[in-house]
């Protein structure tokens, strides 16, 4: 499975949006509705299901499903 | 029968249990009715099919084993007995003090059904349902789930509503959690968090509602001058209940300067909480309380019922330099990382301070514990939507902190602060107190975020 069908299938268990739905530029609370537990409890999953370790000052910036996606490439790239 | 262990959640109720000698402490119950002739057949068929849809409800414990573990278990077949109370002859108050007076009953025993249901006729042609259920099966969120799913069930063979889809199986989601917490890096990961809170701030200190006299007490109790724990109430766990609203254009007021500062609700909460207890207990800057939070994010967290309501410490440290706004922050970003280290048992936490700094047992650093629940309960079901309802929580009436405030939204807008304390630790004063200079120092501070916490104790 590609990471991005990963990513949009983990993605998709926290919101209404099957992983069809999600775009790139959909954001995580205004347009998926998730709370800050649910965006900090995915972060964690995210660093089980691909792992890597999160960097604090990335996760700041982090506001949709691309810039979450491209962080998971970089990382899993460098690593 | 297949065997699981406790989650961490259901293990908290289960030390409480332990440490307070009765079950009572973990008895959640719950009235929903309805101003409308029910089908009580229909009803409890209902029920019945909802007992086998929500598998939190068929948990069952075994017998301790010598170590005093048990374990939690589903049951596949069984008949409930499902009785029906008739309350309708009584005033809506007497029938309530009925329905009170069995919120305090134990479920007690092992191997046995952790809960018990009734229908209900009550007063004023509501009729519905009782529930008396043990925490360690269900929390809060998962009874507001119940209630929806029974009443979309009842609608649906009765009026031909939609049949709601399948709520989760609680079997999966509890090998999905047992799994997680198992998950070796995940556990180094989280323990790493706590720990380094320690190693950077050192052993916590007890700030209380009251101010200091309290932990100047246990210092003399343990004849230890630098103890930074307070002695816990073990024996006189009777609660009061008092309930303080706040105004619809109030409420708009913390909604507004929440949603303008990207900050959540529960974290303006908490800074008003520990201002508080700084300024009742001489400027203290370390500050610990209790947040509970509902471990429910995914699909299947939510519809699995089960008891996924956890508490960890809150801590932070903040100087009275530090402005409101940037003060707000620094819980935030606590918060933040504390939920992204959730998974861990709180347990572990205070074995580590206690390995470290050799705190007694029975001793605690918070006094205050702080719920914030978002949703109404209410049900959401639109063949009902006309009709007025009837719900209500019932207190277990055995309070095992201090002081546990609920803050939740109301229908009308505006926000219900309910504050559970131990009437051998607290009175009604020093709970009206607490409530007063919580507002004052949350709007103070809305009002002019840039003002210092320092400057904000001085001024209310």
């Amino acid at each position: 499975m590609s990471i991005e069908k990963q990513f949009k299938e983990l993605v998709s268990q926290y919101c209404q949006a099957s992983p069809d739905e999600l775009k790139v530029d959909s954001r995580f609370r205004e347009d998926l509705d998730f709370s800050s537990l649910d965006f900090m409890s995915f972060l964690g999953e995210l660093e089980d299901e691909f792992d890597i370790e999160l960097q604090q000052e990335r996760i700041v910036n982090i506001r949709t499903i691309g810039e979450a996606l491209s962080m998971i490439q970089d990382l899993q790239e460098a690593s | 029968m297949k065997t699981y262990p406790l989650t961490a959640a259901q293990k908290m109720h289960n030390n409480w249990i332990n440490r307070y000698g009765t079950q009572q402490v973990s008895g959640l119950s719950i009235v929903a009715s309805l101003k409308a002739d029910l089908d009580f057949q229909l009803l409890k068929k209902c029920i019945e099919l909802e007992i086998k849809r929500y598998g939190c409800m068929r948990v069952q414990f075994t017998k301790p084993d010598k170590n005093g573990e048990i374990l939690q278990y589903i049951v596949k077949d069984k008949e409930y007995d499902i009785p029906l109370k008739d309350l309708s002859m009584l005033t809506m108050d007497e029938a309530n003090k009925t329905m009170q007076s069995w919120a305090y009953n134990t479920i007690d025993g092992d191997d046995v059904p952790m809960f018990e249901i009734f229908l209900m006729k009550l007063p004023e042609g509501y009729n519905g349902f009782f529930l008396h259920m043990d925490h360690r099966l269900i929390d809060s969120c998962g009874v507001t789930v119940l209630t929806n799913d029974i009443m979309s069930l009842y609608t649906h063979f009765r009026f031909d509503a939609p049949l709601p889809d399948d709520l989760a199986d609680y079997e999966t989601v509890l090998q999905n959690d047992l799994w997680k917490a198992s998950n070796e890096k995940r556990f180094l990961k989280d323990k790493k968090f706590w720990d380094d809170m320690l190693d950077k701030w050192g052993e916590p200190v007890y700030s209380d509602i009251a101010g200091s006299a309290t932990l100047e007490a246990s210092r003399q109790n343990h004849n230890n001058p630098k103890l930074n724990s307070a002695d816990i109430e073990l024996k006189n766990l009777f609660v009061e209940v008092k309930d303080y609203k706040l105004e619809a254009y109030a409420a708009k007021q913390l909604f507004d300067f929440c949603q303008n500062h990207q900050l959540s609700m529960t974290n303006l909460l908490l800074l008003g909480i520990r201002t508080y207890l700084s300024k009742e207990n001489n400027g203290q800057e370390d500050i610990s309380i209790q947040n509970f939070i509902s471990r429910r994010s995914t699909h299947d967290e939510w519809t699995s019922g089960g008891s996924r309501t956890i508490m960890f410490p809150c801590r932070t440290v903040i100087s009275p330099d530090t402005e409101f706004l940037d003060a707000a922050y620094e819980i935030q970003n606590m918060q933040n990382q504390i939920y992204m280290h959730s998974n861990y048992d709180p347990d572990l936490i205070y074995e580590e301070i206690a390995r470290r700094y050799g705190t007694p047992k029975n001793t605690t650093y918070e006094s205050c514990y702080l719920t914030y629940q978002p949703l109404p309960v209410k049900m959401e079901n639109p063949y009902l939507k006309d009709i007025p309802l009837y719900c209500k929580w019932f207190a277990n009436g055995a309070a095992t902190k201090k002081m546990y405030l609920t803050v939740s939204h109301t229908e009308d807008g505006g926000m219900n602060f309910s504050y559970h304390y131990q009437v051998a630790e607290l009175n009604e004063k020093q709970v009206e107190l607490f409530n007063y200079y919580l507002m004052r120092i949350i709007f103070r501070g809305v009002e002019e975020p840039n003002l210092s916490i320092g400057e904000i104790i001085n001024i209310v």
